[in-house]
């Protein structure tokens, strides 16, 4: 990679809580709630109008609002460097287009509104975030299936290691409409409404869908250094693909320079899937080279849901959080695993780690696949980072 | 499969067929797939609704929506059309998605994450579409004439192109013909509008600012900008603004033309078909008109390249592509001279 790309802060909308550590809680304590997260508009949005954003915008601004005040990058700030946003996402806004179409059937073509058209464009979370936050850097949202979040956070490290911008937003969100969770459940990759997902375990059936928002912030580790920034991690590389997840997770740890006997932890994006979870077991065993058990693995989705566009960077948030305080997150109902499942170092219960180098990774059922090693840093003892910091 | 997806396999495979790559050529976990879009497979959607109405939802209307509409589905068939393994997104930036798809695509090569990048857009046409911009009061009435004083709007369109883009020693090695090289690309938001622009042009001039930079050229360079131009009273003015902007007194005698006059607006796959118009422009040195044009507009004080097909030795073309969420991305393709 060329320049380097640090993590300054972090933001997330779930219905496990909205702050890092309140994710990190709710995991080691195995509470699983996917489904609607709660977002309460005075909280969020304050007194401004949020008319124009529709909920996949709303979670979206709310995360990156989080994310942006975490890294200190100020609204002064923002005006005087221009900042980068990479949204992640599978279906956008659907239930904003079904709603356009809907009303224009219904009403007629005369009558359905031009604001609601702006927001059935696949893009349009993003747009309205940047509109506010004054997000002027490259606007990008990325479409790679289930591993769109971690894709999209790839992404902005790409474009800082190639110097087309030194301060990017990135990340993902979905949003749970009646659509899409309707679709999933068609296509047969939920789990029975009377069972909670399991990932990687023995009996697993599908997952649970839900929604939320997750952003980190990523900066060229330069312009961290000059505000005085606390830095989270450094993304040492990554690697995406479409089929052949194996050798993504390979790919990426030769990027970074990493060894696989080096990698502490991973955040693996296992959902309860029948087939994907088996396919990620195997492909973090074979990049492991065969060592898959003795390295610890979390996965959120047992407590989240399947978060679609949000889940990357979930998985890297509650990864970050585990290397912080020292806790792993368990995989809470793990009974029996599959075969595949048990070439991995699973446990139901947290568990004490000591992380300097882990792995997430994150495959879709299409085929998309991505996974990026970072190192967390210990929290550092820093002054106030603020953009003014850099004189 | 949907419209757009077919339209995108059908331009993968016509531009793989172009660039005479066997398969030998390929090393498929090398080789990527980057696409742009509007709106995806929107008809998926109006499929749902026209069930609701008639009493459903039907179940294959909804497991299309998990099936056929997500975007990112696009370039995951084609890649596995034409046997690619490697990086394949799309980018769904709305009207700018093809020249960002192209973007991320040299990204991909420069830090040699890909020796081969299918790069482009797709769109089809859709009632949603056609609907909310005529909700917008940006469709003409009769035709598109772009920067003309008299212009009403744009015309809807559709389509796909691809571009096969790698790495000049790749392609060098291959001895493959080459069209122009990609020289440099830049991207911004004006953070200010959902469907309108920023009216002082500063989010266009960013993103011709840092192509320009990206390239390591000064706008003297440009022999050629392909517009955005899509007709509408107010983006015609604003890139109009925006060129006079970077270019300063060369603005008024640089040949800008929209072949959006012609083809209509394709939304993510404009760009996409403007950037191979701009690549034969540097190898067939003659530029395409903006057609229709006929009463010059002062707020538009361009060489808008009227009507009739221009020779021109093109050194150098600009690609300028905006589109919804004030996504603002420039394109430079530089003459190839081995």
């Amino acid at each position: 990679m060329g320049r380097k790309a640090v993590i300054t802060g972090a933001g997330l909308v779930s219905p496990l809580g909205d702050s890092p550590a309140a994710l990190h809680d709710a995991l080691c304590a195995g509470r699983s709630t996917s489904g609607a997260v709660d977002l309460d508009p005075k909280k969020y949005f304050g007194a401004r109008n949020i008319r124009p954003l529709d909920r996949t915008a709303q979670l979206v601004t709310a995360a990156s609002s989080l994310a942006l005040a975490d890294s200190g990058w100020s609204d002064d700030d923002r005006r005087r460097h221009d900042v980068g946003l990479v949204v992640g996402t599978v279906f956008s806004s659907v239930r904003t287009i079904c709603e356009f179409d809907r009303r224009m059937l219904a009403v007629g073509p005369e009558y359905v509104s031009p604001l609601d058209f702006a927001n059935t464009v696949l893009n349009a979370a993003a747009g309205q975030a940047a509109i506010w936050h004054g997000l002027r850097g490259p606007n990008l949202t990325i479409a790679a299936g289930a591993a769109s979040g971690l894709q999209a956070i790839a992404h902005a490290a790409g474009m800082i290691a190639a110097g087309s911008c030194d301060v990017v937003l990135a990340g993902g969100a979905d949003e749970l409409s009646p659509e899409s969770a309707a679709a999933l459940e068609r296509l047969g990759l939920a789990c029975s409404s009377s069972s909670r997902p399991v990932p990687f375990g023995g009996g697993r059936d599908g997952f649970a869908p839900g929604e939320g928002a997750a952003f980190v912030m990523l900066e060229a580790e330069d312009l961290a250094e000059r505000r005085r920034a606390a830095v989270r991690a450094v993304v040492r590389g990554f690697a995406t693909g479409c089929g052949d997840e194996a050798r993504v997770v390979a790919g990426a740890l030769t990027d970074a320079g990493v060894l696989p006997q080096e990698i502490d932890a991973v955040s693996a994006s296992a959902s309860g899937s029948v087939e994907v979870d088996a396919r990620e077991a195997r492909a973090l065993d074979a990049a492991l080279c065969a060592r898959g058990h003795t390295v610890p693995v979390i996965a959120v989705k047992a407590c989240v849901g399947e978060t679609l566009g949000a889940a990357g960077a979930l998985q890297l948030i509650a990864l970050l959080e585990a290397a912080r305080t020292g806790v792993l997150p368990g995989v809470p109902r793990l009974g029996a695993v599959g075969v595949e499942t048990a070439r991995l170092d699973l446990r139901a219960g947290a568990r004490a780690v000591d992380i300097r180098t882990a792995l997430v990774s994150s495959i879709g059922w299409d085929g998309n696949c991505c996974a990026l090693i970072v190192s967390p840093l210990p929290a550092a003892a820093t002054g106030r980072p603020g953009y003014d910091a850099q004189g | 499969m949907g419209r757009a997806t077919q339209f995108a396999i059908l331009a993968a495979r016509l531009a793989l067929a172009d660039a005479g790559l066997q398969p030998r050529d390929v090393a498929p976990a090398r080789a990527g797939v980057t696409i742009g879009t509007t709106s995806g497979e929107p008809k998926v959607v109006e499929r749902l609704q026209d069930s609701r109405a008639a009493g459903g939802p039907d179940d294959d209307a909804l497991r299309e929506l998990a099936a056929a509409y997500p975007s990112h589905l696009i370039p995951a068939r084609v890649a596995s059309d034409v046997g690619f393994r490697g990086p394949a997104l799309t980018i769904p930036t709305a009207c700018a998605a093809g020249n960002h798809a192209i973007a991320h695509a040299v990204d991909l090569l420069r830090a040699e994450r890909a020796d081969i990048v299918l790069a482009g857009g797709a769109d089809a046409f859709s009632r949603i579409t056609f609907t909310g911009f005529a909700r917008l009061g940006a469709i003409a009435p009769d035709t598109c004439r772009p920067f003309d004083r008299h212009r009403k709007g744009m015309v809807p369109g559709e389509g796909s192109a691809m571009l096969v883009l790698e790495t000049a020693a790749g392609a060098a090695r291959r001895g493959a013909r080459i069209y122009a090289e990609v020289a440099g690309c830049g991207l911004s938001c004006d953070a200010f509008h959902m469907t309108g622009g920023e009216p002082s042009g500063a989010g266009a001039v960013r993103a011709m600012e840092a192509a320009l930079s990206d390239a390591g050229l000064t706008p003297d360079a440009v022999s050629y900008i392909s517009a955005h131009g899509t007709g509408t009273p107010a983006n015609d003015r604003l890139e109009a603004l925006a060129i006079a902007r970077v270019f300063g007194d060369r603005a008024r005698r640089i040949p800008v033309s929209s072949i959006k006059s012609m083809l209509g607006h394709a939304m993510g796959a404009a760009s996409a078909i403007e950037a191979a118009v701009c690549a034969l422009a540097t190898t067939e040195h003659r530029i395409p008109p903006t057609l229709h044009y006929d009463t010059p507009d002062p707020d538009c004080d361009l060489d808008c390249v009227p009507n009739e097909a221009r020779e021109l030795h093109v050194r150098v073309a600009m690609n300028n592509a905006y589109g919804f969420g004030g996504n603002n991305a420039s394109v430079l393709f530089r003459e190839w001279r081995s």
